[in-house]
């Protein structure tokens, strides 16, 4: 498989104060297209920022982080902009759903900030809602869906301007069992059947085996070992 | 991004806030209202004045005098003019050209000069049915038809010719012979008696030989009503309560007693005028004509001498009025930048999520750029409709109140359109500068602090 995504000894670095905190201190991974990555790590491993630095949220310090050939760290503010709509798309642990509007308006404003028309793009989101099954929900504000309701509007977000890769930070984290299993079956069955890259921030060593192809181990932004399943 | 959406975005968040905005657009309504109040303050002053000088055809209009012959307000006219011709600079006085009929041609022939008329002034009694009252006759000439005051007919309309026998009335005469309709007037014939003179040298009526003052009779029908009396401006052409044509004016001047020289005048000498009127073809070339003359030695006058320092007047009082408005303004702008980073405040993870989801700083800056214009334009309206509605109240309770003082009411507050437009357009531009750095603040918000905002 062709690599996707590159990164080469890639480092965030903060200002805390007087002590410099190194969230990622030279990591060199590689993503291929149509792979289920799992990043997993303990909280202040660095996967949430190696995540963010991926979906283009924030700029890395040194180091160089390549998509389909192209560095982002070399990115203006617009082109930036324009990876985080249509290379990737976003699933965060908190939904991250505007709460002033329906599911539909939710999953249609994505692809507003793509200049998609209003016919096509509100054609496309009840689309994608009805094969999360939420055909009738669509005009349902997120306090109105169940969490495991708003998480599959949140990927049906991700995946409105057809993104090569998704990125998931956590996205059952706030979710019980059950429905935890469900969103995971929704994001493995996006990977087999349309190819979608997955790249999974977890703390959860199950999960990962369970579901991830290769699992990464962050620790004090670092890699510390790499697994297939 | 589609601008279309752009807007929806913006309009849906003023939306979601309603109550704020329609504080914010109160207060930017208020500051645009007394701005355009204050304005509208100021335009309509100005139109006050500057509409009498226009409507007195003045601007275009230069009156020559003869000091001698006009008497002792001629001659304090001249020397006060004359302290800004070339008379008054330490030179021996000389005496002013004759205002006769050849003067009048040799005026005409100048460049830029439309025509040459007398100011013919003749003191008469009118008698209309039982009314009668004396007052001053003037001429008009054939060529103010449409010009100044005679655009605006209360009643009739102007002459039918030079030679015509007919005239014309102020309103406010009008109004004194026939308060309740004074356009019942029209087609009424006036009687004008006036003193005229004849040298009597037939004795065999067995009187002394010698002048002689005799009453003269004419009579006019009366063709029109003016609506507006510019009032009498010192040396203008000023209208008099009744005016007849130029021809009418020529014969009755003729023979008239107008004043001591005119009845101590030597009939054998050609007839001299107290005043003409020399009107250019354009406004512009009045400075011109009016130092050529001055060369020549006549006593002049125009409105522009008083005009050019009634128009800094007027910059100044706008200006000042504008200040005292700007201030309402600014204090409404301020609230715009308030609101706006409230609201600001308020969705910082909704902006965190519009960004990771792949909204440009652009996108969000042009968001909030259009909500700050879109609170600008709604002030803008309902301020121009605050300001409109103030300055008729004043006005209508200020016409009431001149009215019963016994004045004639003028309207205060004059609100074009112009002004209007001018406003919202004032409006937009103060709410997007207001706007803007509220705007650039949202726009340069880092989305991961944003998503992890509560």
């Amino acid at each position: 498989m062709a690599a996707l995504l590159e990164t080469e000894n890639l480092k965030k670095h903060y200002q805390m104060g007087d002590v410099v905190v190194r969230a990622l201190d030279g990591v060199s991974i590689s993503v291929s297209d149509g792979e289920f990555l799992a990043l997993l790590g303990a909280s202040g491993s660095g996967k949430s920022t190696l995540l963010n630095l991926i979906a283009g949220l924030d700029r890395p310090t040194s180091g160089s982080l390549r998509i389909e050939g192209n560095d982002l760290s070399a990115m203006s503010p617009e082109e930036l902009s324009r990876h985080r709509r249509s290379n990737v798309g976003i699933i965060f642990q908190s939904f991250n759903l505007v709460s002033t509007m329906s599911a539909l308006d939710n999953v249609t404003l994505s692809m507003m900030f793509a200049g998609v028309s209003k016919i096509e793009r509100e054609q496309r989101a009840g689309q994608l809602l009805e094969s999360m099954g939420l055909g009738g929900r669509q005009r349902h504000r997120p306090k109105e869906l169940s969490g495991g309701e708003q998480q599959r509007v949140a990927i049906s977000r991700a995946l409105a301007n057809k993104p090569r890769v998704l990125l998931a930070d956590e996205p059952t984290g706030n979710l019980d069992s059950r429905t935890s299993r469900e969103i995971m079956q929704v994001l493995k069955e996006l990977n087999e059947r349309e190819g979608k890259a997955i790249i999974l921030v977890t703390h959860d060593a199950n999960l990962a085996a369970q579901y991830a192809h290769r699992t990464i181990t962050l620790m004090d932004g670092t890699v510390l070992s790499e697994s297939t399943s | 991004m589609i601008t279309g959406d752009t807007f929806g975005l913006s309009l849906r968040n003023l939306r979601q806030s309603k109550l704020r905005t329609a504080l914010t657009t109160i207060g930017v309504s208020i500051g645009i209202a007394s701005l355009g109040g204050m304005l509208s303050l100021g335009v309509g002053f100005q139109d006050q004045i500057t509409g009498r000088l226009m409507q007195a055809g003045l601007f275009d209009s230069i009156t020559v005098m003869d000091p001698a012959i006009l008497g002792g307000p001629g001659a304090l006219l001249a020397e006060r003019g004359g302290l800004r011709g070339g008379r008054g600079r330490g030179a021996t006085p000389t005496p002013s050209p004759k205002l006769n009929d050849e003067t009048l041609k040799k005026l005409a022939a100048l460049d830029n000069v439309l025509e040459v008329y007398p100011n013919l002034r003749v003191p008469v009694e009118l008698k209309i049915d039982d009314f009668t009252r004396t007052l001053t006759a003037s001429g008009v000439p054939m060529s103010s038809k449409g010009q100044g005051s005679f655009q605006t007919f209360s009643y009739g309309a102007f002459f039918a010719g030079d030679s015509d026998a007919s005239c014309m009335l102020t309103l406010d005469t009008a109004k004194q012979i026939a308060e309740q309709n004074p356009g019942s007037l029209i087609g009424k014939t006036a009687t004008l008696s006036y003193a005229s003179s004849v040298t009597n040298t037939a004795e065999s009526l067995n009187v002394p030989a010698g002048l002689q003052v005799q009453r003269t009779e004419t009579s006019c029908r009366i063709a029109g009503i003016i609506e507006r009396d510019p009032g009498g401006i010192p040396g203008g052409g000023g209208l008099t309560g009744i005016m007849v044509p130029m021809g009418m004016a020529k014969t009755m001047d003729a023979q008239a007693i107008v004043n001591l020289q005119s009845f101590l005048r030597d009939p054998s000498q050609a007839k001299a005028y107290g005043a003409v009127t020399v009107k250019v073809k354009q406004a512009r070339f009045t400075q011109d004509v009016e130092d050529k003359l001055r060369g020549m030695g006549f006593t002049v006058f125009s409105i522009n001498d008083a005009l050019k320092g009634a128009k800094t007047a007027f910059i100044v009082l706008d200006i000042f009025l504008s200040l005292i408005g700007s201030i309402a303004l600014a204090v409404s702008s301020l609230g715009i930048v308030n609101t706006m980073v409230m609201s600001i405040l308020e969705r910082t993870r909704e902006i965190g999520i519009m960004k990771a989801i792949g909204a440009s700083d652009n996108d969000i800056r042009k968001i909030f750029l259009i909500e700050a214009s879109v609170i600008g334009l709604m002030g803008g309206f309902v301020g121009v409709g605050i300001g409109w509605i103030v300055g008729q109240a004043i006005n209508i309770g200020g016409g009431i109140y001149i009215r019963s003082q016994g004045g004639t009411p003028a309207p205060l507050f004059y609100f074009p359109l112009w002004l209007a437009a001018a406003s919202i357009a004032f409006s937009i531009v103060v709410s997007l500068i207001a706007g803007s750095y509220p705007a650039s603040r949202a726009a340069r918000l880092d989305p991961i602090q944003a998503l992890r905002h509560d």
